[in-house]
């Protein structure tokens, strides 16, 4: 199993590419311990307080021994936010999702093959969608899809709807890889 | 709401743009505007969004995790 704790030093340190990659692995766990919340609480803006908290709490973290400890540190401070949430918006409360069952999932280690086959994939989307797929990843959740769109000279609905297309299309190009997403 | 008014919502919430805020949380606007069912199909088009940019980022990271680098970098808000 990943252990993500092998980044925990640097991240003490305050090495922001020690943070990185231990994102890299971390975020899916945390975003799927959310998965109950989906309903009641926007889990894009909690995750990414979330995240956003354990470097901030790192420098005063003490393992228990055991395998990714910061990583359940982390899902323990996104559930309390989205608990939080919960309250302070008077949502319809949720199940809470096993904590130990979603930190069994193993943290994503990086697959070159599949690497390769996105890349191959996205060099042959269309033109228009290519543009508003790349723009997104470009502007990496700093900007908002308005602007995003006034910068490709595109309405709102014209980009969304090319990056709809786009991503359908890589889907589609992966399966007949036999990549199912 | 027609079906393709929600799924340009859909679209908006699933990406990993977040208004910059101080002290904070900040939804996305769009986020308002869609019912429980659209708001977990957003969380689901969200989770198969990100390993596919993560794959095409030169250091294996999604956008949401450039949007939190960024905070961390910038000291939360720009």
């Amino acid at each position: 199993m990943t252990d993500l704790d092998v980044h925990l030093a640097a991240i003490v340190a305050g090495d922001t590419q020690g943070f990185a990659r231990w994102l890299a692995g971390a975020e899916r766990p945390v975003r799927d311990s959310l998965r109950s919340f989906a309903a009641a609480v926007d889990v894009e803006a909690v995750l990414q307080e979330s995240l956003l908290r354990v470097w901030q709490v790192a420098p005063r973290f003490v393992p228990d021994g055991r395998p990714n400890g910061l990583l359940r540190l982390g899902v323990r401070i996104a559930r309390n936010l989205a608990v939080s949430e919960v309250r302070r918006t008077r949502a319809t409360p949720v199940a809470a999702s096993d904590l130990e069952a979603t930190l069994s999932a193993e943290p994503d280690a990086p697959d070159p093959l599949l690497r390769t086959a996105i890349a191959y994939c996205r060099d042959q989307l269309p033109p228009k969608p290519r543009q508003a797929f790349d723009s997104r990843l470009a502007s990496a959740g700093g900007q908002d899809d308005v602007e995003l769109a006034e910068a490709l000279g595109m309405k709102l609905n014209t980009f969304l709807q090319n990056f709809t297309r786009a991503r359908q299309l890589l889907v589609d190009c992966l399966k007949r890889k036999g990549i199912a997403l | 709401m027609t079906k393709d008014e929600e799924d340009l919502l859909v679209e908006q919430v699933a990406s990993a743009y977040r208004p910059k805020t101080l002290d904070e949380l900040r939804y996305h606007s769009a986020w308002h505007d869609l019912d429980a069912a659209g708001r977990e199909r957003a969380f689901d088009l969200a989770r198969a969004l990100r390993p596919l940019e993560a794959a095409l980022d030169e250091d294996g990271l999604s956008t949401t995790a450039r949007a939190v680098l960024s905070k961390v970098v910038s000291g939360r808000t720009d």
